[in-house]
């Protein structure tokens, strides 16, 4: 199988993909995503700890993957027939199929997939991280759309060996998310679509930007959970989002993606605005930070509540994700 | 190496050098954190509006008191428990009173309420009084208090909330599974002294209970019959030292989430180095205790500065291989 | 006089009966022999005088009054008892365990007081077992245990002790020492004591009187030389024995036939 993949990839494109790295990709899916090769033809998940080590070989694996992208027609067998079942395990690969237009190829969704309102009419077929392999295969599709994670690398497995077309999107990075809008429409068949849904939110990202420029950035903390306290910290989307959105996140430097921290870090990182995306009510977060008037959120009652679905997924929305940050952090600077 | 007898003298001066140990620890704890904060600015002029002042008295000092208040209860309840069921190696979590409050804690939060809000530790209290009332009516079917039947229900009291908390994991949403995971790897990020205040006397009030029956306990030592010869009321002391040790646990979780092994090493360490006598075990755990598990937060605390890890898992990752080196002691000490 | 006294006293598992109809006395100054074969009801009725259960039918009356008007704290200055196999769980040394036999004098929260130190380590002494007081209790050999807690019955300064098959782990010395002091006591202090035995020529030796149990009655009691008859014995034994008298003391000896002498 092995050289057979690498007859494909050198008959099919020029000297780049003949390379190593070429070899070792196999298919991919994001710079994020890692290497894999597989006896069927599937895209292998990578955890997210190996993904900080496969950093570098993934930037480079990811532009190679991108020149294949574009360089590969149509597969000589008949294996990349383009798919009319599919099912998608993520809100966010949810929303990116409607955006597509492709919607009703969808037989299948996880039971967190609530928009837009067309996807809650659909088959469930389990849990974002825990999605039901029987439920899977009982709708027959020939495409399955997967976000990596440790809960459900077990079902995936098992999906592969039945014969079924993976496809997995890392969600850790806008980049990851143009990979994955890029990935998501060839697998549909519907390149030049992705490409405009890209450069649209591409777009509105850009839009939110220029409205908070030349603004001073302020300080942000976004909070995920009351107790114990989560925050956002560096290096995950909602980073790049308040980034993008004019904050500076106080918890940037936390290590991990969703650390848990101390009251006394926030007292003294002194957020200006304190974004509240956790379960629970809005008094519970008023309630949490009430006594700290030293922290200029609080004294300037500058604590706002987020609905966290747009801000949790690396989908289409994320443009409006920005926007609604940006009015949070920057209300002066008007809506959009 | 312990004297032959318990004296007054060995009492008050072991008592009050735990206690000054305790003050020591509480002082020192309040002024180290992941954060640099000068208490003399916190009490200088003007000092309560400074954010050193918030740091050190609205997030650390009444976070290490209460790690006190719940350190000691465990342990003081530990001890009890073990000179009652005749174990000296039973943690006051076998009861199954944890496991009752932490899933009445969980539902409560999967129902909507807030985390901070004291909905939470009430509804887990009453989990607590729930499951004692349980194990107490299901273990006194022969009409007596058996330790061993408080031993066996415990144990399926405990397999019973495990698997309750892991079926509402598998319900919850991503963020809401966070807040339940609090609740098994504790977490004393509780900040109001009103909460601490309350957790406190109800604390002294169940080891004044407990200590009022240290002799009982002692008798007890022999065996029943033994302490029924002596003039102990088995079956009322009995009674009131499960309800009592229940109950602190009880509370000790509500507040705190499950924190392990405390309960477990600090009455047997102590009992290595003191002596069996539960009239100086007593109130020298519940010191201990105290002092073990606001190290252990601070350790939680700075460890991987800035985020924080649950305390819970400092106790466990600690607690675990003492507890190995304890046993395998024991059992060589056994062995013939 | 007694201070111990069992009337009637009944009691039964289930449908079985151990104890059926029971009069038994333990009286001031003397020492009673309970002896009988095997699973006769001796443990449950030593139980029983101690208060530890109750009987199904019947009374035991503590100086006159029945056992279920004293509360335990009063039964426990008056009755001690020692146990058959004694076991602690935890490591207590000697002399904490032989105070625990204060208790019934002290209040729940009370340490012991310099008296109780001296009856204590006096009692301690008088077994021998004072240089063991700073040892721990599960250290000790069987023998040494059963003295501690003969001890500790002692310090609770009872009017009537009770043992239960004492001399199970010890020595010949320490059989007849223990019995010795008992007899001190006995004669000295007017204590009444209870000895459930299975050495009959002990029993024969130290005892004044002799309760014979069997199949949960009281098939014969009276003095040794009366209560230890060869037919008596093997009716109640189930095996033949020889009677003899004691060269020296003149009490009876009893020694096993073997079948066919």
């Amino acid at each position: 199988m092995n050289s057979n993949r690498n007859t494909v990839l050198q008959t099919d494109c020029p000297a780049a993909c003949a390379s190593p790295e070429a070899r070792d990709i196999g298919l991919f899916v994001g710079p994020s995503a890692g290497k894999g090769l597989d006896l069927l033809p599937v895209r292998r998940v990578l955890l997210p700890m190996e993904r900080a080590r496969r950093r570098f070989g993934g930037l480079l694996a990811g532009a190679l993957a991108l020149l294949l992208v574009s360089c590969a027609p149509a597969p000589p067998q008949a294996a990349r027939a383009v798919p009319r079942r599919v099912v998608s395990l993520a809100p966010s690969l949810t929303e990116v199929v409607y955006g597509l237009g492709e919607g009703d190829r969808l037989v299948g969704v996880c039971a967190q997939c609530d928009y837009p309102e067309a996807a809650r009419r659909l088959p469930k077929v389990g849990g974002y991280l825990s999605p039901s392999v029987e439920a899977v295969l009982g709708v027959r599709p020939d495409l399955v759309l997967v976000v990596p994670s440790p809960g459900n690398r077990e079902s995936v497995r098992a999906l592969e060996r039945a014969g079924i077309r993976v496809l997995v999107a890392a969600d850790r990075t806008l980049d990851d998310l143009w990979a994955g809008i890029a990935a998501v429409a060839d697998a549909l068949g519907v390149p030049e679509r992705g490409e405009a849904m890209t450069s649209k939110v591409r777009g509105k990202l850009q839009a939110v930007r220029a409205r908070v420029e030349g603004l001073p950035p302020r300080r942000v903390l976004l909070v995920v959970g009351h107790r114990p306290l989560i925050v956002a910290g560096g290096g995950t989307l909602q980073d790049e989002l308040l980034r993008t959105a004019g904050g500076v996140n106080v918890a940037a430097d936390a290590g991990t993606a969703f650390p848990e921290v101390p009251l006394e870090l926030v007292v003294a990182r002194a957020p200006d605005v304190i974004l509240d995306a956790a379960m629970g009510s809005e008094a519970g977060g008023r309630e949490l930070f009430a006594a700290f008037e030293t922290i200029p959120a609080v004294r300037q009652n500058r604590i706002v509540t987020l609905a966290p679905d747009a801000l949790f997924r690396a989908g289409p929305r994320v443009g409006e994700a920005a926007a609604m940050l940006a009015s949070a952090i920057h209300p002066e600077a008007g809506g959009s | 190496m312990p004297a032959a007898h318990l004296t007054r003298r060995r009492l008050a001066a072991t008592s009050a050098l735990l206690a000054a140990a305790l003050t020591a620890s509480l002082a020192a704890a309040t002024l180290i954190g992941p954060v640099r904060a000068s208490l003399w600015t916190a009490l200088g002029p003007g000092g309560e509006h400074t954010p050193d002042f918030a740091i050190l008295f609205r997030t650390r000092l009444p976070r290490v008191l209460l790690g006190a208040v719940v350190g000691g209860a465990l342990a003081c309840s530990g001890a009890s428990l073990q000179a009652l069921l005749g174990n000296p190696l039973a943690d006051p979590h076998l009861l199954g009173v944890s496991a009752g409050a932490a899933v009445a804690g969980a539902i409560a939060l999967m129902a909507g309420a807030d985390p901070v809000s004291p909905i939470v530790p009430l509804a887990a209290f009453l989990g607590a009084l729930g499951t004692v009332a349980a194990v107490f009516l299901v273990a006194r079917a022969a009409g007596r208090t058996s330790p061993y039947a408080i031993l066996l229900v415990g144990v399926v009291c405990n397999a019973l909330g495990a698997a309750a908390i892991m079926l509402v994991n598998a319900i919850a949403s991503y963020t809401q599974a966070q807040g339940i995971l609090f609740w098994i790897m504790g977490s004393l990020s509780a900040q109001s002294y009103g909460l601490v205040a309350v957790a406190g006397l109800y604390a002294l009030a169940g080891a004044a209970v407990l200590v009022r029956h240290a002799h009982h306990l002692n008798l007890l030592a022999a065996g029943e019959e033994d302490a029924l010869t002596l003039g102990v009321e088995v079956e009322a002391v009995r009674r009131a030292v499960f309800l009592a040790s229940s109950l602190l646990v009880g509370a000790a979780v509500a507040v705190s989430g499950m924190i392990s092994f405390v309960g477990l090493i600090v009455p047997h360490l102590l009992r290595l180095i003191l002596g069996p006598d539960l009239r100086l075990l007593l109130p020298a755990s519940f010191l201990g205790g105290a002092v073990l598990l606001v190290w252990a937060d601070t350790l939680a605390r700075t460890a991987f500065a800035p985020s924080e890890l649950p305390v819970g898992v400092v106790t466990a990752l600690l607690g675990g291989p003492f507890f190995l080196v304890l046993l395998r002691r024991a059992l060589r000490r056994s062995a013939p | 006089m007694s201070i111990l006294v069992a009337e009637q006293v009944c009691f039964g598992y289930g449908a079985r009966a151990v104890l059926d109809g029971v009069d038994l006395a333990v009286r001031s100054g003397e020492i009673v022999g309970l002896i009988g074969p095997n699973g006769a009801g001796k443990s449950t009725l030593v139980r029983a005088l101690a208060g530890i259960v109750r009987p199904g039918a019947g009374v035991v009356r503590l100086d006159g009054r029945p056992l279920a008007e004293w509360t335990r704290t009063e039964r426990a200055r008056r009755i001690a008892l020692v146990p058959q196999d004694p076991r602690v769980e935890f490591p207590y040394t000697v002399l904490e365990v032989a105070l625990m036999g204060r208790a019934p004098h002290l209040s729940a929260l009370a340490l012991p007081r310099g008296r109780d130190l001296d009856i204590v380590r006096g009692v301690l002494e008088r077994l021998e077992v004072a240089d063991l007081e700073a040892r721990r209790i599960d250290e000790l050999s069987g023998g040494e245990r059963q003295r501690v807690f003969l001890a500790r019955a002692l310090a609770q300064q009872p009017a009537a002790l009770l043992l239960d098959e004492p001399t199970t782990h010890l020595d010949l010395r320490h059989q007849t020492g223990l019995h010795d002091v008992a007899r001190q006591r006995c004669r000295q202090d007017g204590l009444g004591v209870l000895s459930v035995l299975h050495d009959l020529n002990l029993a024969a030796a130290y005892c004044d009187r002799l309760v014979l149990l069997a199949g949960g009655r009281v098939v014969c009691a009276g003095p040794p030389a009366d209560v230890l008859d060869p037919v008596t014995l093997e009716r109640a034994f189930g095996t033949r024995v020889w009677v003899g008298r004691h060269a020296i003391t003149a009490a009876p000896v009893v020694l096993p036939l073997p079948a066919g002498e």
